[in-house]
């Protein structure tokens, strides 16, 4: 269990010690769960009683309309804002209560809707940032394991090349993220992120700005991480295309409130889905177009 | 030999000075701490070597160390509360931090024993000079110099290799990403500020143990907040971010502000006059600089890789 302070949580039925098990339907062992999760803002209710789960490699898309209360539900578990009520499980343990870098370092990683890009920071320093438990970012290391430090380095530059060719900023390596375009920072985050290597991977709208092609490729990857490297991904998006290209389930919130939840198709089907999306006369046109299918 | 006597004078306020913009360059212009008590560290650093070498009578490399380790641990210590804060806060408990610091010496004068004042607001002399006996009084100041330039260069080693390093990648991302980049990289930001605000101390400090044992002389009254805004104007004129930018910038505001004392040769004003207009010239500096080149007059090195 790589999550340090947590407690374990309770074994009693509908808890994760127990869910760990197979399910009735013979799928994946559930790696987060979210339970009744409540936050407002003054008079807003961003998050009202928000429950799911999401199972280990697979991947789990999050929409609804804008404000629903999808970035909220990251932060929320992420821990860069405190929950109102509510509690969340990672790999059985509960981290409400955990500070942002502990969640991190347990091995939730996540992307923020607007990119993060360090105006006075080169792009390889973006990604060098990334790695866990450096031996350099410790004072004593630095002055006496400098041969440990270069070596460290060298190795995540390697894996900084490849990850820069995914995302095609190779020929911006030594540039100053401010002066990244905003489809760019965003493909900087999700490099950052893939560097930062954590088990289950958070990406709030990581197609959001970036060329049809690119997001293909981006498609394919974020395919590959599940596939190849057993990776877990909770992903925001508003492109319902790459949504039902990979998801293997999909959660509808609206108004901070969980209207659905199913395969890409049921969802498509649903018509509360649809009544959220558009109140009103072409409500199923914008789902097919963006399909595809 | 006057002019000779005063250029080494200069040239030892520039090296002390240079510590202290190189300790601050790391806090405000690596990390964003907007550490507006840096005087506190200096003023600390030399009370106690002050009362290692002359109340206990314990050699200078002892009062050396330990007023680093106690200015580091001072720097550690005002920023446990507000390390979780925004920039704001940070300068006003670091300004009120230093201004303790001083009002303390000023009136627990219990503290320094020994020398030809005892402490509070006369201020300490007899401040023993180290291997002062090995040299003339001609002689000393070149002496001392070399001390202090052997400080500033292993100052400014430190301190580079950390910027440069793995740690120094953090920090910046702490200094640009507002908290939520590098919180979300697993580092935990606040350890980082409290060490970064204790390896800035402890080179405060080493500035205030360097400048003490040089006068021999020190009260409360030389470290006023005044003294914070020199070594800020050192920073920002001379290139937050960049370790030889922050010598520079000791160089530069060091003669600005001693070139002024001539100033009374060429046109008639008072000596009291004149020293409020050092502040006012170096105010107009920060100006043109802030306007013409904004980020100091060597910029922020963009490492290549
Ligand atoms: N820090 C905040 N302070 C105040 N209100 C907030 C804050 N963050 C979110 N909200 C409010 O909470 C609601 C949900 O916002 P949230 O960002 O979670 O929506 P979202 O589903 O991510 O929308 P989008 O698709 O546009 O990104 C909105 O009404 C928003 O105004
Ligand atoms: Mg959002």
């Amino acid at each position: 269990m790589s999550i340090a302070k947590g407690p374990v949580a309770p074994g009693n039925a509908g808890s994760p010690a127990c869910s760990r098990q197979e399910n009735g339907t013979g799928r994946r062992q559930i790696m987060l769960k979210v339970v009744d999760l409540y936050k407002s803002f003054g008079g807003i209710q961003a998050l009202a009683g928000v429950s799911f789960t999401v199972e280990k490699q697979s991947i789990t898309g999050l929409i609804g309309p804008n404000g629903s209360g999808k970035s909220t539900c990251f932060n929320v578990i992420s821990g860069f804002y405190s929950k109102d009520g509510g509690e969340v499980y990672f790999e059985g343990q509960k981290i409400g209560n955990l500070k942002p870098f502990e969640i991190a370092r347990g091995g939730i990683g996540r992307t923020f809707q607007i990119a993060e890009a360090p105006e006075k920071m080169t792009v390889v320093e973006n990604l060098l940032l990334a790695p866990k438990d450096q031996t350099g970012e410790k004072i004593f290391n630095v002055f006496f394991k400098g041969t440990k430090i270069k070596q460290e380095t060298g190795e995540f530059l390697k894996k900084i090349d490849e990850v820069l060719n995914l995302v095609q900023l190779n020929h911006l390596r030594n540039e100053y993220a401010g002066n990244l375009s905003g489809g760019q920072r965003k493909l900087l985050s999700l490099a950052r992120i893939l560097l930062f290597d954590p088990d289950l991977i958070l990406l709030d709208e990581p197609t959001a700005g970036v060329n049809p092609t690119l997001i293909n490729d981006l498609v394919e990857a974020i395919q590959r991480l599940r596939d190849e490297r057993g990776k877990t991904i909770l992903l925001v998006e508003h492109n319902m295309r790459v949504i039902s290209r990979i998801c293997d389930k999909v959660i509808v919130l609206d108004s901070g409130i969980k209207i659905a939840e199913g395969t890409p198709k049921e969802i498509q089907n649903n018509e509360k889905v649809l009544e959220a999306y558009l109140s009103g006369s072409s409500k199923k046109q914008l789902f097919h177009e963006d399909t595809g299918s | 030999m006057a002019f000779v006597n005063f250029l080494v004078y200069l040239a030892i306020m520039m090296g002390i000075y240079g510590i202290l913009s190189l300790s601050l360059n790391l806090q405000y212009g690596f990390t964003g701490l907007a550490n507006f008590g840096q005087v506190g560290f200096f003023c600390l650093g030399a009370y106690i070597t002050t009362i290692i070498t002359l109340t206990f009578g314990l050699p200078f490399i002892l009062g050396l160390i330990i007023s680093m380790v106690v200015a580091g641990l001072f720097g550690y210590v005002i920023a446990i509360p507000t390390a979780d804060l925004k920039e704001d806060y940070w300068a006003i408990v670091t300004l009120a931090s230093a201004e303790i610091v001083r009002m303390f010496f000023l009136n627990e004068d219990w503290v320094v024993g020994g020398g030809v004042y005892r402490g509070g607001a006369f201020g300490v002399g007899g401040i023993p000079q180290p291997l002062k006996s090995y040299f003339s009084a001609q002689s000393y100041p070149f002496f001392y110099f070399m001390i202090v330039l052997i400080c500033l260069i292993a100052t400014y080693l430190i301190i580079n290799k950390l910027t440069r390093s793995p740690y120094g990648i953090v920090l910046k991302s702490i200094r640009e990403g507002e908290d939520r980049l590098a919180q979300a990289m697993g580092k935990d930001v606040k350890r980082f500020r409290l060490k970064t605000m204790a390896v800035g101390g402890m080179f405060g400090g080493l500035a205030g143990c360097l400048w003490a044992h040089y006068y021999g002389f020190i009260s409360p009254r030389q470290f006023l907040p005044l003294e914070t805004f020199i070594v800020w104007a050192m920073v920002i004129v001379g290139g937050k971010g960049n370790n030889k930018g922050a010598i520079l910038g000791a160089v530069i505001i060091i003669i600005f502000y001693h070139s002024t004392r001539y100033l009374k040769d060429y046109i008639p004003v008072e000596e009291v006059t004149l020293a409020s207009l050092r502040m006012v010239a170096i105010g107009i500096l920060i100006v043109l600089v802030m306007l013409f080149m904004k980020e100091g007059i060597i910029k922020e090195k963009k490492p290549v890789y």
